[in-house]
């Protein structure tokens, strides 16, 4: 328990820290501290990833990962912006698209047997495919009453967003099916043992990370205003190295989606940072690279002090 | 020879017959050397892959390490014969360098080799993009040495006996020498591997510097290939080398394969995008049957053990 508080606490840290640095870089810079149109654009920047990264660290909490969000999050972006609805009813359908998606990775994962990367690197392909399909070129727009409630440009709406995915959370985390992921993940055959419907849970999982990766397709329309089927592609990576920032385990079972989230506010940050300190964009990767091998350094030396203090 | 080799082998052929069948002329030799010579680009990454994979790792820096070397190696030969050598050994050298970081990271510093590869890759993409001024640099029109853009052409090009002479060292590494050994102990069970005194963390970085050298090797082919770097030639090999791996019948777990395999994986993967290039699927038809046909093949040798 107390290895599950500091991992979880170092990706708030990794957070803070950047916070801490954003705010040096960018009042030292301009000469001022930044007003609140600065927060609200990394607020509504920052959702679509943080969406993407809670459904990935429920798939790494139960040992996986999931390649595919980036093709999930294509599809639901070339869905939404190639159709002009204001209907809630079509962004439900949207949701759940993304949750069939996930749905068929978790149900040949779990029940084929075939190991979540090499799945998920499949249905990558697949999804990206179908993506193409049905927005061949760039383009397509979002209607402006859907914008205006999901990240609207001149109030916080995004803040509720943002709440409502952490409650979420919290409340997922509490119910026996949470209590059931981080079993999994700890120790599956031990899990299974004592009466885990292992299959039954992954399959929910990836079906759950699916629907976040179309919740984050819905907002990244939103806030672009136009959509591209290769949209998803840069959200693998940088899903992944949100879970890691935010101090979720790769071997499954320790962690939290809050902890991602941190990880995913921080990243994001972290372009802010470099853009204020006036460093060449062609090294942005550079810097991004170090920030994720760093971060998860000091994890690895603060687990290595705390384990020297302990006496033995 | 073991099942899962004997496997890969079946799907490429499998594959080459239905192609031959619906397309005339697909399985003919001048068909059949252009589909080698690109599959021996993804094999060049797959055999580093490979390597890492059979300890359970994963190199997921492959693509920039690649298109840093390319660009090392042309603006470093500026297209002259008499600096080709140096060039060749430069840009491997970035390669092992690379690779030697991971090994470190992975091995001694204990960061997660998903972790550290994929920061490694983004390291990779801002030194290459940043010192290059984004493949803007005075040297950086050149073309790569004319002995090296020799290798493709002729009835049977020199690039395919650079991926038979690959192929030979991978094997005879892998079945014939005690390293091979110790690299699968390690693959099978890490601790059992190092309590019967086996240099776990050698092998480990041994094995990621080797990936990183067979990623520059493919950067210099494809440069070779093409004449000139771009930005992003990498780009494609991260997920379609761990595919021709496992195509190849490597277990992703670790322990288990050959690269004999991994080379039909190779064949395999490159003759499907041929034949539905030539068969006019557009781009999104592709990409899909591309994700099918690897479901395909995981479900037919692929699937886990069952649990109970």
């Amino acid at each position: 328990m107390r290895e599950a508080l500091r991992r979880v606490s170092l990706g708030y840290l990794v957070l803070a820290a950047t916070a801490v640095a954003y705010l040096v870089v960018y009042s030292s810079r301009l000469g001022r501290f930044p007003t609140s149109f600065d927060y609200l654009s990394i607020l509504n920047t920052t959702l679509p990833l943080v969406f993407v990264a809670i459904g990935q660290s429920l798939v790494v909490l139960t040992g996986g990962i999931d390649l595919s969000v980036g093709g999930i999050v294509s599809l639901c972006v070339a869905v939404t912006a190639s159709t002009v609805s204001t209907s809630a009813l079509w962004l439900v359908a949207v949701l759940a698209l993304g949750a069939a998606c996930g749905a068929v990775n978790g149900l040949i994962v779990a029940y084929g047997r075939i190991a979540p990367i090499l799945t998920t690197l499949a249905t990558l392909s697949v999804f990206t495919g179908l993506a193409l399909r049905v927005l061949p070129v760039p383009g397509g727009s979002i209607p402006p009453q859907v914008r205006h409630v999901l990240t609207n440009p001149a109030t916080p709406t995004g803040l509720i967003w943002l709440g409502l995915a952490v409650a979420g959370w919290l409340v997922l985390r509490r119910t026996r099916f949470g209590m059931r992921v981080y079993a999994i993940g700890s120790d599956e055959a031990s899990a299974r043992a004592v009466g885990v419907p292992a299959a039954a849970v992954k399959l929910k999982v990836y079906a759950l990370a699916g629907l976040c990766a179309a919740l984050a397709a819905v907002f990244y329309v939103s806030t672009t205003t136009s959509g591209d089927a290769n949209a998803g592609a840069p959200f693998i990576l940088t899903s992944i190295a949100s879970v890691v920032v935010g101090g979720v385990a790769f071997t499954g079972g320790r962690g939290s989606a809050l902890g991602a989230v941190a990880g995913a506010v921080a990243l994001t940050l972290v372009i802010d940072i470099l853009f204020f300190a006036g460093i060449d964009p062609l090294y942005q990767s550079l810097f991004q690279g170090l920030f994720l091998v760093v971060a998860v350094l000091l994890g690895t030396v603060a687990a290595l002090a705390a384990r020297r203090r302990r006496p033995a | 020879m073991s099942r899962r080799v004997l496997y890969a082998l079946a799907g490429t052929t499998a594959v080459l017959l239905v192609g031959a069948i619906l397309h005339p002329g697909f399985a003919s030799w001048s068909s059949l050397r252009v589909m080698l010579v690109v599959a021996s680009f993804t094999g060049f990454v797959a055999a580093g892959q490979m390597l890492v994979v059979l300890v359970g790792g994963i190199d997921l820096s492959i693509p920039w390490v690649l298109n840093g070397a390319a660009i090392v190696l042309t603006t470093s030969s500026l297209g002259q014969t008499s600096r080709a050598p140096l060039a060749v050994v430069l840009a491997l050298g970035v390669g092992a360098l690379v690779g030697l970081g991971n090994g470190f990271g992975v091995a001694w510093l204990g960061v997660p080799a998903v972790v550290m590869t994929l920061g490694m890759n983004g390291v990779m993409q801002g030194l290459t993009l940043g010192l290059s001024k984004g493949l803007t640099c005075a040297s950086c029109g050149s073309y790569a040495p004319s002995p090296l853009r020799g290798l493709f052409s002729g009835a049977v090009p020199g690039q395919l006996f650079l991926w038979g002479g690959v192929a030979l060292l991978m094997t005879v590494l892998l079945t014939l020498t005690t390293f091979g050994r110790r690299v699968y102990a390690v693959g099978v069970n890490p601790r059992a591997a190092f309590l019967s005194g086996v240099g776990v963390r050698g092998v480990t970085v041994a094995l990621y510097t080797l990936s990183g050298v067979f990623a520059a090797l493919a950067g210099i082919a494809l440069v070779a290939y093409g004449g000139q770097p771009s930005l992003g030639l990498g780009d494609p090999y991260l997920f379609e080398s761990i595919a021709a791996v496992v195509v190849g019948g490597v277990s992703i777990l670790g322990g288990r394969g050959h690269y004999l395999g991994v080379i039909a994986g190779s064949v395999t993967l490159v003759a499907v995008t041929t034949f539905l290039a030539a068969q006019r699927v557009p781009e999104y038809g592709r990409l899909m049957i591309y994700g099918l046909v690897i479901l395909a093949i995981l479900f037919a040798y692929g699937r886990e053990k069952a649990h109970d």
